[in-house]
């Protein structure tokens, strides 16, 4: 029974921790909310070749686990990162890995793993819901492939990405069958991207409009109208990789404020010393901590593939998305006035925790999976 | 990082499931003696005292073995052992601070349940500052005589012996005048009177002190150094009560599934409900939080790493936790969860084939679950600590400590 993380994923966590630390600066997080593109190219290159890549090693990655996204993650949150890493790495190398096709991820993995590509994942519709009736995209088979019609929106990173994954129905129904993966390239005919502007203007999404765009007999990624089973794996591991960037900013926006209650004084004091102020930080402690324990065990329940690993994740999502809530929320309340200027660095943390917690599953959807993984009998050994 | 549990772990869990389904009593104990018999079984098949010094009658058992012991007992709802606080508590103070002759005296019994002991601290006017304690023990020759009032002792209607705190300087700042002395519970002077609780049952009581006679012998370590003996006494219970806490809330929770299948309301199923679903799937999810960190503190006293402050949050966290779901359970379950007696066995909590816990109804730990939140150190108190010892945040400015400043000033410039 060991909770600890190995001397390799410490090793790990100091080198991201250096590397972002040095080289994404507050002042670089906040030109890139100004910038167009929304990140550095040149910048997400150069952290890639660190070589903390979570993908398969024989494509170009580090061969990591969820413990290892899950620390690259929190330490991205600390920042905030602005950059497709999670979009491009994590979400959309995840939709790869877990479609099980071979042929896509040598296509496409080695690319994005040295930041050639930006791929990104077009999976919720207008109803934003993780569930398989979001599913309303169509592809329709023709004589030298697919036409694929729909609207997908909040796509990480849509405007940036070279190449989109697209969940849509190539069957009939709102259920999880007949649903199907594709590969389709942003240039393409048809395709129209559309940016969307979010609370956290460092985290990017996009709309986008499918109009009789054609691809090949060989856009299908994974077996044709069986995409959901990977999906769904692709989503809970999400959800914990999100957690994870959650908790970090948590963490972040729960030190600024114990260092705040240490030097602002009012009535004669460190406020730090009134009860009110003590407790709240003692509160958000137990918080940031029990969101550790959810976050890092389902992580480790992944890579272990536990029997309760499902449940782990919603378990996991579902807490840092309440705790974030409160020790991000309570972090600006201790600081009083200047927690709600835009010049302190707050609400940056606020908002990257806000702009993931409605995503890969809110408290509600996860807290209905907790349940249904119970009845079924998915629980710890 | 491995969540598992060890081959040897799993082995030992089986031994000690084996023994529990083998020997747990056939029938309701009644009788205090009764509940001695068991503890005494309990204590020849080694589950007594298990992180006790091998050399004082323990196994120096692994803080996980401990832990595994708690979590079947708890599964098999076992009858508690008795002198709890004998083993958890006075012994450990015995092998940190006793004599030679003391431990001789006292240890085996602790063990066995053959001597039982209450703690003799808290007092009316002492409780979260405990340390202003007033009840006095004052040197008369080889003895000490005492007067005063403690509350909130647990068990003194059976105990033979009690550790107390008490004043033995009065002049002294008030951490320093304070002694440990053990007090014989049958000695001339000493009252006990049970205080009923708002659980109906009578755990606690008062116990007056009128010029009781105790042997001056009876201190432990040197005298006015109680309250360091008092902070400074760890306990050998490492880890022994986490899973056990997790193991009886999700014993409630999946009674509470039985029973939501059974419920309805409005021709559904509480089961199917949305609303309801979303309630258990919190509660669910939260008790499930509590077992992760229960393996990671778990984990750090299986490496010898004592976790110091930080243990703090985790009395923060399972005696809120409690609070929080029993209001849930009774917000599904409505007044069947305030029954008492009378009720459908498909909507109580007890399992009727039960014959040997203690009457068990969903009320029961609904309202034990605000006694949590006091005891052993209050949430106020955990959270003041978790501040000033975790945070580093800067000690209140308090009465006590102005008065103790001002008069330290009045010495300094006399």
């Amino acid at each position: 029974m060991d909770f600890d993380f190995t001397e390799d994923q410490n090793m790990l966590r100091n080198l991201a921790r250096e590397f972002l630390t040095e080289q994404v600066t507050i002042e670089h997080v906040r030109a890139m909310m100004e910038d167009e593109t929304g990140y550095d190219k040149d910048l997400y290159r150069r952290f890639l070749q660190l070589g903390l890549i979570p993908l398969p090693e024989e494509y170009g990655g580090a061969g990591f686990g969820m413990i290892e996204t899950s620390i690259i993650m929190e330490e991205m949150g600390r920042i905030p990162y602005p950059g497709p890493f999670f979009g491009t790495i994590v979400l959309a190398g995840q939709t790869l890995v877990q479609s099980g096709d071979e042929a896509a991820m040598a296509r496409y993995l080695p690319d994005m793993a040295n930041g050639d590509l930006v791929v990104s994942l077009a999976f919720l519709e207008k109803s934003a819901s993780w569930v398989p009736s979001t599913i309303e995209a169509t592809a329709t088979r023709n004589d030298n492939g697919y036409t694929l019609n729909g609207m997908k929106r909040f796509v990480p990173w849509g405007a940036q990405a070279d190449v989109l994954l697209v969940a849509a129905r190539t069957g009939e129904g709102s259920g999880p069958e007949g649903i199907s993966l594709f590969a389709v390239p942003t240039s393409t005919a048809g395709v129209e991207i559309t940016p969307e502007t979010m609370l956290d203007l460092n985290s990017r999404t996009a709309t986008v409009n499918f109009t009789d765009v054609k691809v090949g007999a060989d856009a299908p990624i994974g077996e044709e109208g069986n995409a959901w089973p990977g999906l769904d794996r692709t989503i809970q591991r999400a959800a914990v990789a999100a957690s994870a960037e959650m908790l970090g900013a948590s963490r972040r926006a729960h030190e600024m404020s114990v260092d705040y209650a240490k030097v602002r004084r009012q009535f004669g004091q460190v406020i730090g010393q009134f009860q009110a102020i003590k407790h709240k930080l003692a509160e958000m402690l137990e918080q940031v901590e029990n969101a550790h324990s959810a976050v890092y065990y389902a992580s480790w329940a992944l890579d272990a593939g536990a029997p309760d690993a499902t449940l782990a994740a919603s378990v996991a999502k579902s807490t840092i998305n309440e705790a974030s809530r409160h020790v991000c929320g309570e972090a600006i309340q201790v600081h009083g006035g200047i927690g709600f200027t835009w010049e302190y660095d707050l609400h940056l943390y606020w908002k990257r925790a806000k702009h993931q917690e409605v995503f890969y599953g809110d408290t509600d959807y996860h807290r209905e999976r907790v349940l249904q993984e119970v009845l079924a009998g998915r629980v710890a050994g | 990082m491995d969540l598992r549990y060890s081959p040897e772990d799993i082995e030992f869990r089986k031994k000690v499931r084996a023994w529990f389904e083998e020997n747990l009593p056939r029938k309701k104990l009644e009788t205090f003696e009764e509940r001695r018999e068991w503890h005494r079984k309990l204590y020849d098949a080694g589950f007594i005292g298990m992180g006790w010094p091998k050399e004082y009658g323990g196994r120096e058992a692994r803080p996980m073995e401990q832990a595994i012991v708690g979590e079947e007992m708890a599964r098999v709802n076992a009858p508690a052992g008795v002198n709890g606080l004998g083993i958890s508590i006075v012994g450990p103070t015995l092998i940190h601070h006793g004599t030679e002759e003391q431990k001789q005296q006292h240890l085996k019994k602790i063990l066995t349940g053959e001597e039982i002991w209450c703690q003799l601290y808290s007092e009316p006017n002492s409780g979260s500052d405990l340390a202003s304690l007033q009840c006095r023990a004052d040197i008369d020759g080889d003895n000490f005589i005492i007067n005063g009032q403690k509350i909130w002792t647990s068990g003194a209607h059976n105990a033979e012996w009690g550790l107390m705190l008490a004043r033995t300087d009065r002049r002294a700042s008030k951490h320093n005048g304070i002694s440990c002395i053990m007090v014989e519970m049958d000695r001339p002077g000493v009252e006990v009177r049970p205080l009923k609780q708002i659980s109906g049952s009578s755990e606690f009581s008062e116990v007056f002190f009128s010029n009781v006679t105790v042997p001056a012998d009876n201190l432990i370590g040197e005298l006015n150094t109680g309250w360091r003996i008092a902070q400074t006494t760890l306990s050998y219970e490492r880890g022994g009560n986490t899973l056990s806490r997790v193991s009886r809330l999700q014993a409630s929770i999946d009674r509470l599934l039985e029973v939501a299948n059974e419920l309805r309301v409005d021709g559904t199923r509480a089961i199917d409900d949305p609303l309801i679903r979303q309630k258990i799937g919190r509660i669910y999810a939260e008790v499930e939080v509590l077992r992760y960190a229960s393996l990671r503190l778990l984990s750090k006293l299986e490496k010898g790493e004592r976790p110091g402050p930080e243990a703090s949050v985790s009395k923060l966290h399972y005696s809120e936790l409690d609070k929080r779901v029993q209001e849930i359970i009774q917000e599904i379950l409505g007044p069947y969860g305030q029954q008492i007696s009378g009720g459908d066995p498909a909507y109580a909590f007890d399992d009727p084939n039960v014959e040997y816990g203690d009457a068990d109804t969903w009320a029961y730990h609904f309202v034990w679950s605000r006694a949590g939140t006091i005891y052993a150190g209050s949430s106020q108190i955990q959270k003041n600590i978790i501040g000033e010892r975790v945070l580093g945040l800067p000690k209140e400015i308090r009465a006590d400590r102005l008065e103790l400043e001002e008069k330290r000033q009045a010495e300094v410039s006399s």
